[in-house]
């Protein structure tokens, strides 16, 4: 498979991506209208020599893609730089068998980025590591807080209905919580990666 | 509720990650669950989670978890499972 003009070409805007989804697209255009752009972070995405193109791999299913996708699309709108097209990962298993997490996960949002030519020069996967980390140690921290939650490994159907309840109300709201900061960490490793670009 | 003639025993926990798109596998176990077993189960209950969970639990027992057997269960090793408890 190659990638190329008329390969791109097979992938929709992210509007038209948006009037598609059968779900969460109202959750998904909140995140959108929250993210925050650093105006440094904007104008190293401005500083591009050339636009890039960018294949993003999607499903309107996936909590990764509505939180993550919106990032891309405003840094792309704001600064006139990324051309991005959004592929269904269900529709491009193509797609799916080469840009695999860690070679054996079909991890989704998949951000990959390519120069004029249709060289690859950048692949963003899921989320940044960062954000898995903080994460793990914040619902470490959960289940520590209150000894009804039991063992962070065990699973959550053996809870009571309203301590599970509770546990999965306390993981949302951790999650929220972190969200400024886990869109600032997307933004900065794009920008990154679009750095990198440069350099090469 | 009891079924006359049948050993209303085993109750089915399905707890699945609402955000990574695994409803399909959900509902298929579900179906082969009950296209099994018909009336002699006392509940299929799906669990809506986070963080890639995929686990089936039978009366309590884990039989199938993707955190720690890898992957989702083949039904009809879960169909096994419950049968061996009815």
């Amino acid at each position: 498979m190659r990638i190329d003009a008329a390969y791109f070409a097979q992938g929709v805007t992210y509007e038209a991506f948006k009037a598609s989804m059968t779900r969460n697209r109202e959750e998904l255009e909140e995140n959108e209208r929250a993210v925050t752009l650093d105006p440094a972070d904007l104008a190293a995405f401005r500083a591009l020599p050339r636009p890039l193109h960018v294949v993003a791999v999607a499903e309107d299913w996936c909590g990764d893609v509505v939180a993550n996708l919106p990032v891309l699309a405003r840094l792309a709108a704001a600064s006139g730089n990324l051309d991005v097209r959004v592929f269904e990962r269900s529709k491009h298993p193509e797609l799916v068998a080469r840009y695999m997490k860690e070679g054996k996960f079909e991890s989704i949002p998949v951000f990959v980025f390519f120069d004029e030519a249709f060289r690859e020069v950048g692949v963003w996967i899921e989320r940044p590591a960062s954000v898995t980390a903080r994460r793990a140690e914040r619902r470490l921290a959960i289940y520590a807080s209150d000894p009804a939650f039991g063992s962070p490994d065990a699973p959550p159907a053996d809870l009571p209905d309203e301590v599970r309840e509770r546990l999965l109300a306390a993981l949302v709201q951790m999650r929220a919580e972190l969200k400024p900061w886990a869109e600032r960490e997307v933004t900065r490793e794009l920008r990154e990666l679009a750095q990198r670009t440069v350099a090469a | 509720m009891r079924v006359r003639g049948a050993c209303v025993s085993a109750k089915v926990r399905i707890t699945y990650c609402a955000e990574c798109g695994y409803e399909p596998q959900t509902l298929a176990l579900a179906s082969a669950l009950m296209t099994a077993f018909g009336g002699r189960l006392s509940a299929i209950e799906l669990v809506p989670w986070l963080d890639g969970t995929f686990d089936v639990s039978v009366n309590g027992d884990l039989v199938h978890s993707m955190a720690r057997d890898g992957g989702f269960p083949d039904a009809a090793a879960v169909v096994a499972a419950v049968r061996a408890r009815l």
